[in-house]
């Protein structure tokens, strides 16, 4: 339709050209000629504008022509177009049913889970049944099994029973052959009546059951004990702690027992104290074994002491000697040159003579009332000396944390010594070990070892963990007043050494590869048994 | 062979006690040598002397004792007087024992210095005095012919001739003829004076 309306608006301007030149052909010959060539122009313009026409009708037609094909597209394409529509109508439609076909597919399912859950409903309630069936034969299975169990648990009661009644006969048993005398109180009567002794009780009292059961158990220390530890006890008992201590009693026959002593309170069903029971254990033996190791610690320590200041004493002496004795020989040696020529100075130095000799004579009588004990030599066997007196040392180590070892060869033969004497030197050579290894955190150990040698010596050595010897120290350690420890004397080794020379033995040491430092003792084997 | 005054030898490591003494003796006319220690008294060449040893029983390296095993070892005969600031009974009774002539603890009076060293003078001229006789039998000894030598030997046992001629199968005349050249050899007037002189030199007479 555009197209068309084109074409009327071109037709309209052609015509308005040719109305205006008409009108300007006016006059005469020239206008004639004017006509004339305006005739002319006009067919001119006629035979163009048919031209032009022509043109147009031609150009109209194919434009009609273009629009009709247009046309036809335009009819094509909406064809089409309805077509498309029609497909669409038609998918939509196909979709509707598809829709529709879905949903009655759902509604099919829901159906069918709907039917499921009812059959499993159905099934559970199935299963339930079954279940039920189960449990109560399981019920029934059970009340068989306990009806089992009923009779084996009467069974077991009667075998229980049994057992009990076993054991207590095995714990009655059992505290009757205890080596500690145990004895029970009954807690809720006023007097502490005992209700049961054992066997070691009445050996160790010296009483007999029936003269001890319902009596005071206080009773039994004897009238000469000690009332305050016995008023302790009783504070203790009544406060329902346990008691813990050593206390003097007395037998029957009057003889001293020193006993260790434990009590302790019994609570009943309702946490009420019913029952005292006690254990005490006979230690006068043990305690009089520990005080004569004890004795023999401090004889030894004794002897030590006196035989460090006799030691101390002596070497004083020499030291003092020495000056002595040059002061008294040029003394005289001054009085033989000059002394006949002025009495004077011969009077002088005779009183120089008298008064170094009175200094003399102190020192002599100074070493002769610390004059050490002559060795009493015997025949002993060192493998039982050091035995002896690791005993009186082992609290000792144990308080250090230090362990000792020993490799002691065996049947080695005897030496002939004094017992003391080699006890000592012993003793010194461990106590330095133990300093030695004061600072050491974690092994502390000694080894002591002997061993028979060839050459008729019997080696005694004393190897420890400790700090070693500073090389340059080795060859002091022997000598007088050396030590590195800041209470010591320094005569612990010079004396031990010139104890071990006396015995005709040598005194040495020397550092270990790995750590700490050994010392070593050789001492001749006695004649008659090598 | 001018200064016949016996020489004393001082052994001490303390030196003023080495001086004092030496002092003290000097004042009593003896010659004194002194040594700090042992090993300085061995090393001297002793003097052909009546002498003594006033020793120090510790010395600083080798002890007194030590050195009186040395001496002997070296047939070095010189009497030993110890003296010591520290002497113990045990010490003591090993010097005796070894032949020491006193054991004087310090501090010690002249005269009894004085007395010990008297003594061991004593005793060494005497013992001077002995291995110079020994020494001359010995020299004596060296001339005699093997056979005279073996003829000696059977009389130092105390064979008469006979018993001799018939041990040796020869005649009594030639053991005689033997007898008396060793007699004349030995300078012995009589057979008891030439078993004598056997015994000192201490020739085996049971050898052979």
């Amino acid at each position: 339709m555009k197209i068309q309306r084109k074409k009327n608006i071109k037709q309209k301007r052609s015509k308005k050209p040719l109305k205006r030149e008409k009108s300007n052909n006016g006059g005469s010959f020239r206008l004639e000629k004017l006509v004339a060539d305006l005739g002319k122009t006009g067919k001119d313009l006629r035979e163009k504008i048919q031209q032009q026409a022509v043109q147009l009708r031609n150009i109209n037609l194919q434009l009609k022509d273009g629009a009709d094909k247009q046309l036809k597209s335009d009819e094509k394409i909406h064809k089409q177009n309805g077509e498309l529509k029609n497909g669409a109508d038609k998918q939509l439609k196909s979709n509707e049913r598809i829709q529709k076909q879905n949903g009655e597919l759902k509604n099919g399912v829901d159906k069918q889970l709907r039917s499921d859950e009812h059959i499993q409903r159905q099934n559970g309630e199935l299963k339930n049944g079954a279940d039920k069936q189960l449990k109560s034969n399981e019920q029934i299975r059970k009340q068989a099994a306990e009806l089992k169990n009923k009779k084996g648990q009467l069974k077991n009661e009667v075998s229980k029973q049994l057992k009990a009644e076993e054991q207590i006969h095995i714990r009655t048993k059992a505290m009757e052959a205890t080596v500690d005398g145990i004895f029970i109180i009954d807690a809720q009567e006023p007097d502490f009546p005992v209700i049961y002794v054992n066997q070691a009780f009445q050996k160790m009292t010296g009483y007999s059951k029936t003269e001890i059961v319902g009596k005071n158990y206080f009773s039994f220390y004897g009238d000469a004990s000690d009332q305050r530890v016995i008023s302790e006890i009783k504070n203790n008992l009544l406060q329902d702690k346990v008691f813990h201590g050593e206390m003097l009693s007395f037998q029957k026959n009057g003889k001293k027992c020193l006993i260790l002593l434990r009590i302790a309170p019994v609570h009943g069903t309702h946490g009420i104290v019913t029952h005292y029971v006690g254990l005490q254990t006979d230690v006068t033996l043990m305690r009089e074994k520990e005080r004569e190791i004890e004795d023999q610690r401090e004889e030894l320590l004794h002897v030590t002491r006196v035989g460090k200041l006799a030691e101390f004493v002596s070497s004083l002496a020499h030291e003092i000697s020495q000056p002595l004795t040059a002061i008294l020989s040029y003394a005289q040696a001054a009085k033989r040159m000059l002394g006949s020529k002025d009495p004077e100075i011969s009077r002088i130095l005779s009183y120089i003579v008298s008064d170094d000799q009175r200094a003399a004579d102190v020192i002599h009588r100074m070493r002769s009332l610390l004059k050490k004990n002559r060795p009493e030599m015997k025949p002993l066997n060192i493998n039982n000396l050091i035995n002896d007196t690791i005993v009186l040392i082992t609290t000792d180590a144990n308080v250090r944390r230090t362990i000792l070892k020993l490799e002691l060869e065996k049947d080695l033969p005897l030496v002939c010594g004094d017992r003391i004497q080699l006890q000592q030197v012993f003793l010194n050579l461990i106590s330095n070990s133990f300093d030695a290894m004061e600072r050491n955190v974690e092994l502390r150990e000694i080894l002591i070892s002997t061993a028979h040698k060839e050459t008729g010596m019997i080696i005694v050595s004393v190897k420890d963990s400790g700090s070693g010897i500073a090389s340059q120290n080795i060859p002091k350690i022997f000598t007088h007043f050396f030590t590195n420890k800041p209470d010591g004397l320094g005569m612990g080794l010079s004396i031990s050494r010139s104890i071990i020379e006396s015995h005709g033995g040598q005194l040495n040491a020397k550092n270990n590869p790995d750590r700490g430092a050994t010392f070593y003792f050789t001492i001749p084997v006695e004649p008659k048994t090598s | 062979m001018r200064n016949h005054k016996p020489v004393i030898y001082v052994v001490d490591d303390e030196a003023s006690i080495c001086r004092a003494v030496a002092l003290l003796l000097k004042s009593h006319g003896y010659k004194v040598e002194i040594f700090s220690s042992a090993e300085s008294f061995l090393a001297f060449k002793h003097l052909k002397l009546p002498s003594c040893v006033v020793l120090d029983i510790r010395l600083t390296n080798m002890s007194g004792l030590a050195l009186q095993d040395a001496m002997a070892v070296r047939k070095l005969d010189i009497p030993i007087i110890f003296i010591t600031g520290h002497g113990d009974i045990p010490m003591s009774v090993k010097a005796m024992k070894a032949g020491a002539i006193d054991f004087l603890p310090k501090p010690f009076t002249a005269k009894k210095l004085l007395n010990a060293i008297t003594f061991a003078l004593t005793k060494n001229v005497i013992q001077i005095k002995e291995l110079a006789e020994i020494s001359k039998i010995n020299r004596l000894i060296k001339t005699l012919t093997p056979r005279e030598l073996e003829v000696f030997r059977f009389v130092a046992r105390g064979l008469m001739n006979k018993e001799i001629a018939q041990k040796r199968g020869t005649s009594l005349q030639t053991i005689k003829v033997h007898r008396g050249r060793v007699m004349r050899k030995m300078q012995a007037k009589t057979v008891t004076e030439l078993i004598l002189l056997a015994k000192k030199a201490d020739i085996n007479p049971s050898k052979n």
